[in-house]
């Protein structure tokens, strides 16, 4: 008995002559029915999905005009913010900049970062907020529309959960879209 | 570069899938994922997009850490020890709960029928297209994906 014909069944492989011959057998053959049925059900438990969430390909270089989610690069976003809250606040204000506050529950990550438009895409560390798993950082944003991601342990690129409202970008990865007003 | 970009919108998550199931590692998956896509951007850009060759691209990744992890678990070697899924970290908050136990069977498989099935599964190319890839004849390929279905239903059995 041609057993494999199950699985050329089960993928779509199947000649018309080989598709005679299985149902035949399926009719006369008891076993070869349950054989195919639980092979049948143990492959829909091999093709359910198999994760939560799909990670995105970094592109970088000339050939791709995609956002760089580098550490290295982390440390000069970390000035720049760093320079906008401690070395003008006031001019800030004056700006017409609204302190927002970011908070994710993340408690397994070892590192947080944030990265969006208002970082020109640079990842900005979290800092752990209390013990329990929450990290946090406030940020002075323009009103207006922006753009941002999570950064889990350095690579893991995550929407915020908080937040329904986002977009996809060019090579399929997710943003979230956030509403600043003043 | 749009066609590039079209092609890895359609691509991604079947290879991800792919990796995942051959490896059972999410980290694992990600970096030969990105490796993959990387290579195909630099060596082929967008002139000649096809699926068979970013699988071939990524299997030949998985092969290369399979080859460097151990010499006992070769690929080609239906005898060798099967690798016990990592199951924490990462791991543990991203692959899915109902995918958890069939890849703990999964795991127990030799890499080179992992590899067969993760691709017969994942991938959407035909026996005669995987065949080419992984030089076995199309007979050969029904044959051992079939043994490999009835070898996993043995294993989750016995779980």
């Amino acid at each position: 008995m041609k057993d494999y014909l199950i699985s050329t069944f089960i993928d779509d492989e199947l000649g018309i002559d080989e598709k005679t011959e299985f149902v035949k057998t399926v009719h006369l053959n008891a076993d070869f029915k349950d054989e195919t049925l639980a092979l049948i059900e143990q492959e829909k438990l091999l093709r359910t999905d198999t994760v939560n969430f799909v990670p995105p390909v970094v592109f970088s270089g000339k050939k791709s005009r995609f956002r760089i989610l580098s550490l290295a690069s982390g440390a000069v976003a970390a000035l720049i913010v760093l320079g906008i809250f401690f070395l003008n606040p006031l001019s800030e204000t004056q700006a017409g900049l609204v302190p927002y506050r970011f908070v994710i529950f993340q408690p397994r990550a070892a590192t947080a970062q944030i990265t969006g438009t208002f970082t020109q895409w640079r990842p900005v560390d979290l800092s752990p907020a209390g013990e329990h798993g929450y990290w946090e950082i406030v940020l002075d944003l323009p009103a207006g529309e922006h753009r941002y991601s999570y950064i889990l342990n350095g690579h893991l690129q995550m929407v915020d959960p908080t937040i329904t409202s986002r977009e996809t970008d060019d090579f399929g990865g997710e943003n979230t879209v956030l509403e600043v007003r003043r | 570069m749009e066609n590039f970009k079209k092609f890895y919108g359609n691509t991604k998550d079947r290879l991800f899938g792919y990796l995942i199931r051959l490896t059972g590692d999410y980290e694992l998956s990600r970096d030969i994922m990105q490796d993959s896509y990387t290579r195909y951007l630099d060596r082929y850009g967008d002139r000649e997009l096809k699926l068979s060759l970013l699988f071939t691209i990524a299997r030949n990744g998985a092969m290369d850490y399979f080859r460097k992890r151990s010499r006992s678990e070769p690929m080609n070697d239906s005898t060798a020890t099967a690798a016990e899924p990592a199951d924490d970290g990462e791991n543990a908050i991203l692959i899915r709960e109902e995918y958890r136990l069939v890849m703990r069977a999964m795991m127990r498989l030799p890499p080179a029928d992992r590899d067969l099935l993760s691709m017969v599964i994942s991938s959407g190319l035909s026996y005669r297209e995987i065949a080419i890839m992984t030089n076995l004849s199309e007979a050969n390929v029904k044959v051992k994906i079939h043994r490999i279905r009835v070898k996993l239903k043995e294993i989750r059995d016995g779980m």
